[in-house]
């Protein structure tokens, strides 16, 4: 992977055909949003370990089964309410795209703290599917989360990855690919 | 139509759902977001919300449904804001509560939490700070890649080899005098733009991006910022402002953009300033490292002078611009060991980015120089600037390094380079300049940015203000220096 692939970015997005969709993916601050737009899209942005990295809206193309699928990377946003200048981007970027997914980034080990947010999303009834990241991270504190009970209670498409190993990424994919291809 | 439960997944209290009942009936209009959502909204006084319904429902419909808010905030003892975030905080936090299971005992994290903790007790993390600064900058970057990489590249492959070779090559084909001064004159493109931007610039600034992705990769950043914000509050200064901060020691445009995740106009302005003033973007930091390596006292003098610069126009300048620092609160990601591909990947893409920023301006500035040198503008401009190379106690070779700062610091930096090889600097002088330069006017790419972000009395105050700073203390050190008998 790196660096061949990246110089082959630009003819690549070329080639790509008519987006169909557009997801857009958002979440508190270093929840790993940007890593996963890297891994839907093969588009490099500030990959950063470190929160605030994001300040502009990002987008790229996702591909999946002969579809092709319009991604935007916002920054961080804790809450729809908001308070920074970052957070009215995003509220103002999900408002007008009128995307047709949100995916909604949370980190697993705190989930209670970020279930607010996928409930004003759901509230606001937009099309959500929930992904639980740093999953590995909660299973070595010897956790499980029950994701059935979750997504009854929710009824949105959970999904379960740790972007930074590519777990749970494929699944994604497929969710996604299920969602909209409907 | 009945709603169902699925698209309620949580009711509010029941002052709360009758308020969001008596609005239904006001809101008519078309709303990105269900009415549902947009009631709440209003009931939480959002004001985007609300200028959405006055626009959609009028002036009348408006104020009815800021009655229902105020009756609403009447009925309950505490904010209505607090109220629904209540109700949704307890919501989330049952809901995982009969999702989570604990299936073996918390599991130690081993090497990577026991060290990022070390990272971030003040007690061990400013060594590890000094040791990451020891061998990531100086001896890496500063030692081995200014040192070692760039002589054998800027010396041995461009100066002994490839320029000869281009010179000759421009002096037989063109036989014009002033277009071979325009190419390989002394400040010409290829001598100057070319060789600066290619053989001392990018080999400083890979191995600077190269140590930043694997602090940047490991997570020890975070935590950096943690430490720091404790040394910081006790300065009075915000916690928040580290991130910026951080990062413009990659670059300090990049960081001016990022001064938008701080909460109010008065950190970003703060921090706007000590960036633009105080803190040296890599390729600067490369420059100095490179110039300042064979006198260690003055690398030591000029880190001591950048560090009270930046305590002391931090504690002023957050006198002077009152009011209450926000809160820092900052999610914290496991320390782990930095993967290559990451690594290589975000180095190349910054490579990248910084390159095209520098390259065409590096090539402008040399075009400039010829330009002034045709119409004797140059000249005008050193002489002008030679009152400060005295002040300053320099040779009055070193106002080129500044002429050549206004473009970019390090531009300036390489400047000196020059006259470092030709033997006219002591010790002492590169100090001065040294410092003068990391002071200096921020890039031209900086000045904009900051333009765009705080608007142009801020801008041009912030660039007035570091240019008449950089020289004073630049005269304060070359004073003091002589008067305390320092050599370095």
């Amino acid at each position: 992977m790196g660096i061949k692939r990246w110089f082959q970015r630009k003819g690549k997005q070329q080639a790509e055909g008519i987006e169909t969709a557009t997801i857009v993916i958002l979440g508190s601050p270093n929840v790993g949003k940007s890593v996963l737009f890297h891994k839907l899209t093969g588009r490099y942005v500030t990959v950063s370990n470190y929160p605030g990295t994001t300040v502009e809206i990002t987008r790229g193309a996702m591909r999946y089964r002969g579809r092709s699928y319009k991604v935007i990377d916002s920054p961080g946003m804790y809450s729809f309410n908001p308070i920074t200048d970052e957070e009215r981007i995003s509220r103002r970027l999900l408002l007008q795209q009128k995307p047709e997914l949100a995916l909604h980034v949370v980190d697993a080990r705190n989930v209670d703290r970020m279930l607010p947010l996928t409930l004003q999303l759901i509230e606001a009834g937009l099309p959500v599917i929930l992904v639980l990241n740093m999953i590995d991270e909660l299973e070595r504190d010897g956790l499980r989360l029950e994701i059935n009970a979750l997504r009854q209670r929710l009824n949105v498409p959970i999904v379960a990855t740790a972007c930074h190993n590519g777990r749970g990424i494929q699944e994604l994919k497929e969710q996604i690919h299920a969602y909209l291809a409907r | 139509m009945p709603t169902s439960p699925v698209e309620i997944p949580l009711p509010y209290s029941p002052e709360i759902e009758e308020a969001i009942a008596s609005l239904k009936p006001i809101l008519q209009g078309s709303y990105p977001i269900s009415p549902r959502a947009l009631s709440l909204l209003l009931l939480q006084g959002d004001e985007e919300a609300l200028d959405q319904v006055r626009e959609q429902e009028g002036q009348d419909a408006f104020e009815r449904a800021q009655a229902v808010r105020t009756r609403l905030q009447d009925r309950l003892s505490e904010p209505v804001e607090w109220h629904i975030a209540q109700s949704r905080h307890q919501w989330g936090q049952a809901l995982v509560e009969g999702a989570l299971e604990r299936n073996a005992p918390k599991k130690s994290r081993g090497l990577g939490e026991w060290l990022g903790m070390l990272c971030m007790n003040p007690i061990t993390g400013f060594p590890i700070l000094a040791l990451v600064l020891y061998f990531g900058l100086y001896q890496f970057v500063g030692i081995f890649g200014a040192g070692t990489v760039v002589g054998l590249i800027e010396e041995n492959l461009f100066g002994e080899i490839i320029n000869p070779a281009v010179t000759a090559f421009v002096e037989r084909v063109i036989p014009w005098q002033p277009i071979q001064q325009l190419l390989v004159g002394e400040y010409g493109v290829w001598t100057l733009g070319v060789t600066y931007a290619v053989a001392l610039i990018l080999p400083i600034v890979t191995f600077f991006f190269l140590v930043f992705a694997v602090l940047e990769d490991s997570g020890y950043l975070p935590r950096l910022a943690m430490l720091i914000d404790r040394a910081f509050k006790a300065l009075g200064l915000n916690g928040r402002a580290v991130i910026p901060i951080v990062l413009g020691f990659g670059c300090d445009t990049m960081a001016t953009v990022v001064t938008r995740v701080l909460e109010t106009k008065r950190e970003r302005i703060l921090t706007t300033f000590l960036l633009s003033l105080t803190i040296p973007c890599s390729a600067q930091l490369g420059v100095v490292l490179a110039l300042l390596s064979g006198h260690p006292k003055g690398l030591l003098i000029w880190t001591g002078v950048m560090i009270g610069v930046f305590l002391i126009a931090g504690w002023l300048a957050a006198r002077v611009l009152p009011g209450a620092p926000a809160p820092f609160y900052m999610e914290i990601p496991p320390m782990r060991f930095p993967n290559i591909s990451n690594v290589i990947v975000k180095t190349l893409a910054r490579l990248q980015w910084y390159f095209l920023e520098v390259f065409p301006l590096f090539l402008i500035a040399s075009l400039m120089v010829w330009i002034g040198q045709l119409t004797g503008l140059f000249d005008l401009a050193l002489r002008a600037l030679q009152p400060v190379t005295q002040w300053l106690a320099l040779p009055s070779e070193a106002a080129v390094a500044f002429l050549f700062g206004f473009f970019r610091r390090d531009y300036g930096a390489a400047g000196l380079y020059q006259l470092d090889e030709q033997g006219l600097l002591s010790g002492n002088q590169l100090l001065v300049v040294a410092v003068v330069l990391t002071l200096f006017v921020p890039c031209v790419a900086q000045f904009l940015v900051t333009l765009k972000e705080r608007g142009w009395r801020m801008a041009l105050g912030m660039l007035v203000f570091t240019l008449a700073f950089a020289l004073l203390v630049g005269v304060f050190l070359s004073w003091g220096l002589q008067a305390l008998g320092i050599a370095v």
